[in-house]
């Protein structure tokens, strides 16, 4: 098999049926969610509109996620007069039902359940302030960084990516980043702006180009790339995405990386493209089990 | 505050990055200021073939190369509840009853001796569990039933009062050979289960017996 089938095949192995358990999911939890949202601010009446690797068509099975943004009019103060205030009226209205996690702009949704806690929904919610009443950039409040304040567009981030050319690449990037740990110290979003910055120029380039070119790159040129937000170039500063510790990530891995697939080939990457049905999996697992020599007990403590 | 033991001996870490990394390509290791973390997708491999993956996140100990990681699952795949071996504030995976680690992580092993015992061994357990199945090896029931479960193995009775007298034993710095036997029988330690006594002190550290205690 060439290297672009292997890879081909990865990306294929990453997809997720539109009737899969996991959308069917996402998609209970997101009119959950919406029905919470829209009940506790009637009187305000958001806009919902559904962002993330969903709506970009950058879903990988082993990290995907669905933005549910929720704006509020440029004059409305029912939510709160500041962004730190909407968006943390925002967490407060949904506590209740969700474990929240912070994120810098974001509302990461977990289960509360006690049976399941802290199964995470694959949702973020993302509060936000429209900039006027053409509906289209938006104020989201932001807990780092310099500036609290972010302009955003989601429509423009969405086509960014749509139509970036190198959607094959994002997805196999961002399948790299959660395979080598390189989550959380890198963002997707981070990411896939560097994917489509530093690939402009190669997009008619084979996959396996595609990406020795872009780790090539992170390896020996980390400290000089730069990324800016399509939605306000000039305005927001994005340095903090690319921080030391994120270049010096990037550059590490992407040395292995590129060690990996010169040695052993693109398979010792991403591993085995092939996905094995419930029952052999089964038996082999417990086949695996029995020849173990020293097993353990898992207990729990709550001390 | 004490440096930590891969500033003391940035060669130990090389080597232990290397023995990794050799055998898992693709965990590597984050400093974030003076935490160590290992993190990234764990195969769990049979016969060369790739039966699942967790992403995990391993917080190395800071004073001793040698004491037990800390260790997470950070694909939001297993639900942080105790059934799943999980403290449910922290999301630390609790592989093993701490006394237990003579058996299973003895002082002195590396860290890729935790990843492919242990370790290994839990995740194996819970993607059979997601499948319907038993944990493989068993499992100990929560908090005290756990620890009264463990010393009830390695004693040979199930009386509570004989364990915590035990443990009681285990749990001191020192002890003296004249004290009365924990197995009740009225004599004195060195009349009775000295030996015994004396081997379970090598296996398990005081420290590790003292936190028992309070469950006891």
């Amino acid at each position: 098999m060439s290297d672009n089938k292997y890879l081909e095949d990865i990306l294929k192995s990453q997809n997720l049926a539109d009737d899969s358990e996991q959308l069917e999911a996402l998609r209970g939890h997101r009119a959950d969610v919406e029905a919470v949202l829209l009940k506790h601010f009637e009187e305000s009446s958001p806009t919902i509109r559904y962002g993330g690797s969903v709506a970009k068509g950058t879903l990988i099975v082993e990290s995907y996620d669905l933005d549910v943004i929720c704006y509020f009019k440029q004059d409305d103060t029912g939510t709160g007069e500041t962004l730190k205030d909407i968006y943390y009226n925002t967490k407060a209205a949904l506590e209740n039902d969700y474990l929240i996690e912070e994120k810098p702009s974001a509302l990461r949704l977990k289960s509360r359940n006690v049976s399941e806690w802290g199964t995470d929904f694959h949702i973020d919610v993302v509060p936000g302030r429209y900039t006027d009443d053409t509906k289209t950039d938006t104020f989201l409040y932001q807990s780092s960084g310099e500036k609290c304040r972010l302009k955003t567009n989601l429509d423009v981030h969405i086509a960014h990516v749509k139509d970036s050319g190198v959607i094959d690449a994002i997805r196999l990037m961002k399948l790299w980043r959660v395979r080598y740990g390189l989550a959380p110290t890198v963002k997707n979003f981070a990411l896939e702006l560097l994917t489509i910055e530093v690939l402009k120029d190669k997009k008619d380039s084979s996959l396996t180009d595609q990406l020795k070119h872009l780790l090539t790159e992170l390896r020996d040129n980390s400290d000089s790339i730069s990324i800016e937000d399509p939605a306000n170039p000039e305005g927001n500063d994005l340095s903090e995405l690319l921080n030391d510790g994120v270049r010096q990530a990037f550059a590490s891995v992407a040395s292995s990386t590129l060690g990996l697939i010169e040695n052993s080939g693109w398979e010792q990457v991403f591993g085995s493209a092939e996905t094995e049905d419930t029952g052999s999996k089964s038996t082999a697992l417990r086949q695996a089990a029995a020849a173990v020599v020293t097993p353990s007990k898992p207990w729990a403590t709550d001390l | 505050m004490m440096a930590t033991w891969y500033d003391r001996d940035p060669t130990l870490l090389d080597g232990q990055k290397q023995e990794v990394q050799s055998e898992y390509p693709t965990l590597h290791f984050y400093r974030e200021r003076d935490r160590l973390f290992v993190r990234g997708s764990l195969p769990l491999v049979h016969d060369d073939r790739v039966l699942d993956r967790f992403s995990i996140e391993i917080e190395l100990p800071r004073n001793r190369p040698d004491d037990i990681p800390i260790i997470r699952e950070t694909g939001g795949r297993i639900p942080r509840v105790t059934d799943n071996h999980i403290n449910v504030a922290h999301g630390d995976i609790c592989l093993f009853v701490p006394e237990e680690r003579w058996r299973v992580f003895p002082t002195g092993s590396s860290l890729l001796d935790f990843l492919k015992g242990p370790v290994r061994n839990y995740f194996l357990g819970y993607s059979l569990k997601q499948l319907g199945e038993p944990w493989p090896f068993g499992e100990r029931p929560h908090g005290k039933d756990g620890i009264i479960q463990y010393y009830s193995e390695l004693l040979g009775t199930s009386d509570e009062k004989i364990i915590r007298r035990y443990v009681q034993c285990l749990s001191k710095k020192s002890f003296k050979r004249h004290w009365p036997c924990p197995c009740g029988s009225g004599k004195k330690i060195r009349n009775c289960h000295g030996s015994q006594i004396q081997e379970l002190r090598e296996k398990i550290p005081w420290a590790y017996a003292m936190k028992s205690l309070r469950y006891l």
